[in-house]
């Protein structure tokens, strides 16, 4: 069977900005795969994307459920076809996100010391106190290069007209770069010569750029400083991705009680006695860092180890202490606060959002609650959110009630009708709603961003939720020239 | 090197040796339960291998595909393939980042094989030496593989430490159960018994070049302990370990080297230098008991000196 059928149960609403339709034609950057795709028959289709699967099974590209004591392997589900961004959305994306982190950064650095923002009245000094992230433990220590934000995966997300819009700026441990470049692994498997053929731009740089960036941070002056990355374990389900990082860096891959601390110095223990450490890349949370300073009964983290980060003899990547800048009620004062510290408007907005905690604002929203959605500030992968449009009555009642007990804990947005983008569904091609993640790098030497990122996409139809704890997958993202 | 990361090696290693030697084991038995004139009785493998009680195991020790599907897939036996595999795969998974991309995915794959349910049900349906050796050949995979590519570093030195100290006691276990099956008796004459027993650690051609005289208990006890050549033997394993030991050596932690190398020096004299007749004289059980006492002790030193991080 020659595909023509492929696109013909494509419909897209018009209320939505679809990548590859405008109107009735395929956009220009899409045409190139389009083509490719009509060439093969469905069961070579077919074939490959079980092929992809396979090769994610094998190589353990997977995340370990356990129920009733039994392990079960999973994997991220992944569509086998790319979203494609052209190069002037990403120039424009680039420039967005590179303006965004310079003044997250600048944020993070004034919080934790002059709080010349709070004295000038442009973000409010209860928003930032009651943040729970907001750690004194960091007043007035000057971190390497004053740089906070090493490693930022910022979401965006388009609307109807095909804005770009910020959704959250992910500046603790963000995740996913190693999707971007399985994905990337995958798709040059099942679709030979395909990307050459569209001149997609290279994402292989990411780990040394990142390796790059971690040597330069090194309090200590030596040719061959020790990195290491500090997992919290094999039970941690993006396990895969800190072993795919070491692995790809040639550092260490550590656990908590790999470390120990001597003296207001980090060491790992090794079969040939102590080592002293120089970066710590961690993807444990700042509360499970350091158990004499945040949570007593962790045991992901090393007791001391903030004292040796607060005395300048270990580097920590990314910073403590970022998750006041990524809070959800914060966020609100991005825009503001690009306009205080660098005098220029924001390339990219932010969606409207209004604090709970703020009495006006909040009685628009619940009035609205059906156009809305209610996020908590401090919570993450599309965890304890209200979709407004499709939650029912007894579940915006509940939730009313759970606000009303901590509004500050609350903000919500009018809900974006992300883009689409098509997927292929048993034999055709169907639209599903994408966000895309870009991870930017800051280094003494500026800020990169690999031209990619993680797109994903919420698989279940007519679906917004792109999060892969709720039924998410993930597609390789290309960027052209 | 991390010593988590050594500890995971050296155990990742022990597991897969493990596991040949006990795929191995099942496929001669198996075969042997087919060509046996009474009854094969699979007791002494239960015995060895698994913790039984002798109730349950008298009741099963004549069905063979029991015993075969016990042995392979039982997730309550703790000792079955699937759980050693399921092991070793989680060491191999805490470190992939000091092993190759090519050995972590053939142990990946090796533990997808083995919980596949078709297979499980093969064992019970269809010829289960096909499925064993299905199993053999993805063992056989890994130690091509972690040969061809691992680079030799720390890393191999304990993967081969694991490795050749398991290999120690399994071919010392072995004999010694082998043995006392036959009540250590070491003058009965049984071509067919001693014939698979050789048969299970591949040591059938080796036996025939070097003896002439047919199948005698003297000299099975030699080739398994003292044959320098016999890649199973006992000696060879030691000497092995050895070997890759005193790769460990440098300035750093000097202490626990000469203390190890002692160890291992000294039990290597003790199966070096002695004779099937001395063995003999001494008793078969409390030799190999004494030699796997030995290697069981070199195992806890290297726990205390270089595995010891929490």
């Amino acid at each position: 069977m020659q595909t023509t059928d492929l696109l013909n149960s494509y419909y897209v609403d018009t209320h939505t900005w679809d990548e590859m339709y405008a109107r009735d034609a395929i956009r220009q950057q899409y045409k190139g795969v389009v083509d490719f795709l009509q060439q093969m028959s469905i069961d070579e289709l077919n074939k490959k994307e079980e092929f992809a699967k396979r090769m994610f099974m094998s190589q353990g590209i997977t995340f370990t459920v356990y129920s009733s004591g039994e392990g079960i392997e999973k994997i991220f589900p992944f569509d086998i076809i790319p979203r494609i961004i052209t190069a002037s959305e990403w120039s424009y994306i680039e420039s967005g996100i590179r303006q965004r982190l310079k003044a997250l950064n600048l944020f993070l650095k004034d919080v934790y010391n002059n709080q010349f923002i709070i004295k000038d009245g442009i973000v409010p000094v209860d928003i930032v106190y009651s943040c729970p992230h907001f750690l004194r433990e960091m007043h007035g220590f000057p971190v390497p290069h004053d740089i906070y934000v090493h490693i930022a995966g910022i979401d965006l997300i388009r609307d109807q007209d095909g804005t770009f819009y910020i959704l959250e700026d992910n500046l603790r441990t963000p995740s996913g770069v190693s999707y971007m470049l399985e994905n990337r692994e995958i798709t040059k498997r099942i679709f030979p010569d395909l990307i050459p053929r569209n001149n997609v731009r290279t994402v292989t740089e990411y780990p040394d750029i990142l390796h790059r960036n971690l040597v330069s941070l090194s309090p200590r002056q030596t040719v061959n400083p020790t990195i290491v990355l500090l997992t919290p374990g094999i039970y941690n389900s993006a396990y895969f991705e800190h072993t795919t990082l070491a692995r790809l860096m040639g550092v260490e891959l550590v656990e908590g009680r790999d470390l120990v601390i001597d003296n207001h110095r980090v060491f790992m223990k090794t079969t040939a006695g102590l080592q002293q450490v120089d970066v710590i890349y961690r993807r444990v949370d700042d509360e499970f860092l350091d158990p004499l300073v945040f949570k007593p009964d962790s045991m992901l983290g090393v007791a001391g180890i903030m004292s040796a980060y607060r005395k300048g003899n270990v580097a920590i990547v990314n910073a403590v202490g970022n998750g006041v800048a990524d809070d959800k009620a914060i966020y609100a004062y991005v825009p503001a606060m690009i306009r205080y510290y660098l005098n220029e408007e924001p390339i990219l907005k932010n969606v409207p959002t209004y604090q709970l905690g703020n009495l006006e604002e909040r009685e628009y929203v619940l009035a609205n609650i059906e156009r809305m959605v209610v996020k908590k500030t401090n919570g993450s992968g599309g965890y304890g959110m209200l979709m407004g449009n499709s939650a029912t009555d007894e579940e915006i009642a509940s939730y009313k009630a759970e606000i009303l007990k901590d509004p500050r804990q609350y903000i919500g947005q009018p809900i974006i009708s992300l883009s689409s983008a098509p997927c292929y569904m048993h034999g055709r091609l169907k639209p599903r709603r994408v966000d895309l993640r870009p991870f930017a790098l800051c280094g003494p030497d500026g800020i990169q961003i690999v031209p990619g990122g993680l797109t994903r996409v919420a698989l279940r139809e007519g679906s917004l939720v792109v999060n892969s704890s709720q039924g998410g997958g993930s597609k390789d993202t290309w960027v052209l020239i | 090197m991390l010593s988590r990361v050594a500890d995971s090696l050296y155990w990742m290693s022990r597991y897969m040796e493990r596991t040949d030697g006990i795929l191995r084991m099942l496929k001669i038995n198996y075969a042997s339960s087919q060509d046996d004139i009474q009854e094969f009785s699979w007791k002494p493998v239960l015995r060895i291998f698994t913790y039984l009680d002798e109730e349950t195991s008298t009741a099963i020790a004549h069905q063979s595909r029991t015993v075969l599907q016990y042995m392979v897939t039982d997730k309550e036996n703790a000792n079955s393939v699937l759980n050693i595999i399921t092991r070793a795969r989680e060491n191999a998974r805490s470190v992939q980042d000091h092993i190759t991309k090519e050995l972590w995915q053939c142990l990946n794959d090796f533990y997808h094989t083995i919980r596949d349910e078709q297979l499980v049900r093969g064992l019970h349906s269809d010829d289960p030496v096909s499925i064993l050796d299905v199993l053999i050949r993805q063992g056989l995979l890994y130690y091509g593989i972690a040969d061809v590519t691992m680079a030799r570093g720390e890393g191999f030195s304990f993967i081969n430490i694991g490795k050749f100290l398991e290999r120690g006691v399994q071919s010392a276990d072995i004999l010694d159960v082998k043995f006392s099956d036959r009540g250590y008796d070491v003058t009965r004459q049984d071509t067919t018994y001693w014939k698979y027993l050789l048969l299970s650690i591949s040591g059938y051609e080796l036996y025939l070049k070097t003896y002439r005289s047919g199948f005698e208990a003297r000299n099975v006890v030699e080739l398994i302990v003292l044959n320098e050549d016999f890649p199973r033997s006992v000696i060879y394993s030691i000497n092995q370990l050895q070997r890759y030991f005193e790769r460990l050596k440098s300035d750093r932690n000097k202490e626990a080297y000469r203390k190890i190398d002692f160890m291992i020096g000294r039990i290597r004299s003790k199966v070096k230098y002695t004779t099937v007749e001395s063995i003999f004289q001494q008793g078969l059980h409390a030799y190999l008991n004494g030699v796997k006492e030995d290697l069981y002790e070199i195992g806890i030193a290297f726990n205390q000196h270089y595995f010891a991080y929490s």
